[in-house]
């Protein structure tokens, strides 16, 4: 009988099936010597077995019917991006778990989140608009008849440089802007543009380390979508409930616009 | 190509369970096993003809679990959905839980997604270490330390609850 020492890892490979065979007698007498050892083997059996009771009932359920329909040639149409729709409900639980133990959250949030987060960008972006376009009277804190004074006054605060792009070219006027939170010490500036119509469009932009990345954001249930892009220190999404086209045409003319201001 | 498709369906319950154990909600589980089969059959040539489609389609589908949730993750998603967020998070009125299953799916939710899967992938899935590495794309001993790890903290996690379910009791 081979004699070795065994230890805690031991305990994982006995358990799933990965002690060599002709260790297991050594091994059962180890865990007959340490009661401690032999508690924490028996608690872990446990959990695997509750493990696999609560998600048995998967395996006898019927395959819906649009999986079989996928097998069979007949895709459901869908939009063409993979990250279409089931992982939204994944930020839709961290945006409810956020909201629900906001004072929990706001420790450790701040220390485990890192550089990057274009979906929280466009969560952000589409929560200001769904609350500040539909404002009549107080949608801004600075109107557009004060532009100068609320470009400098936005690229001081959120320590970029902004100019609040003309989009009457796709058919928007600039109302104005405000200063919102962004993440947990951020700053974001929000321009708000309306159409003749009556329509509303916002362009919102925050300081984002060194992340690149750019798509397009819809919150699970429907409502406004978000056109982001990460780009030179820039966050920026342009949200609205336009037709996809549209809403990509006045993004990338903002896009542009920006871009052109940071280098004039 | 009809055996391959007929090979493909018989995995759907095994996919359905996996996304199920790594999402816990039905639909966006489904939602991912759709995906993951649109890929696949996209993919179709890159599955080699008497091999088990099985790791094949537990590795497309990790794939697109993971590059997602990383995304996710970044913003504290392990450290933010405390077992409390099972109750904000309501079952499926159809899914009748009992409360120890309750409680674990919660408590796997509350871990990092790297270790759920490893986890996910050996205790329920069965695979052995060599077939789960592979499939997750990491060393064996990764794989072997995010296993350890996540029993240890789904082990925490269930303490915990049971702890504050009965100073509740006290309280009450």
């Amino acid at each position: 009988m081979t004699r070795r020492d065994f230890s805690e890892r031991d305990i994982h490979m006995a358990l799933d099936g990965e002690l060599p065979g002709e260790e297991r007698m050594a091994y059962d007498a180890w865990l007959e010597a340490n009661p401690e050892m032999k508690a924490r083997s028996a608690r872990y059996i446990a959990d695997r077995a509750a493990m696999r009771a609560a998600f048995a009932g998967v395996i006898d359920e019927p395959v819906p019917a649009r999986l079989r329909q996928v097998v069979f040639g007949e895709m459901p149409a869908k939009a063409p991006a993979w990250r279409s729709r089931w992982w939204l409900s994944a930020a839709a639980a961290v945006v409810l778990a956020l909201g629900g133990f906001g004072g929990y959250v706001a420790g450790i949030d701040s220390a485990s989140r890192g550089g990057d987060g274009d979906d929280k960008l466009a969560e952000q972006a589409i929560a200001a608009h769904v609350i500040y376009a539909a404002e009549k009277r107080h949608a801004v804190e600075v109107p557009a008849s004060d532009k100068d004074h609320l470009q400098t006054w936005l690229s001081n605060r959120v320590g970029l440089k902004l100019v609040a792009p003309d989009l009457a070219a796709e058919g928007f006027e600039l109302i104005g802007g405000r200063l919102l939170p962004a993440g947990e010490q951020g700053k974001a500036a929000m321009l708000l543009y309306e159409d003749a119509k009556g329509e509303r469009i916002s362009l919102f932009v925050t300081a984002e380390s060194s992340a690149t990345s750019k798509g397009t954001y819809t919150a699970e249930g429907g409502g406004p979508e978000a056109v982001y892009w990460l780009d030179k220190g820039y966050a920026c999404a342009v949200v609205g409930s336009l037709p996809p086209e549209r809403l990509s045409d006045v993004a990338k003319s903002a896009y542009g616009q920006l871009l052109a201001g940071i280098s004039s | 190509m009809d055996d391959k498709k007929a090979a493909i369906l018989s995995e759907i319950p095994r996919l359905r369970r996996y996304a199920r154990s790594l999402l816990r909600d039905r639909d966006s589980a489904d939602d991912l096993v759709q995906d993951c089969l649109e890929r696949a059959l996209l993919r179709l040539d890159n599955w080699q003809t008497g091999e088990s489609p099985r790791r094949w389609l537990f590795t497309i589908m990790h794939h697109l679990f993971i590059d997602q949730m990383r995304k996710v993750n970044r913003r504290g998603e392990a450290a933010i959905l405390p077992l409390e967020a099972g109750e904000a998070q309501a079952a499926p009125a159809d899914q009748v839980e009992t409360i120890a299953s309750r409680e674990i799916m919660d408590a796997l939710q509350a871990i990092s997604p790297d270790r759920r899967a490893a986890l996910v992938m050996v205790a329920i899935e069965g695979f052995s270490y060599a077939e789960a590495a592979n499939i997750l794309g990491v060393p064996a001993g990764t794989l072997m330390s995010r296993i350890a790890r996540g029993r240890e903290e789904l082990r925490g996690l269930l303490e915990d609850t049971s702890r504050r379910r009965s100073i509740r009791i006290v309280e009450k």
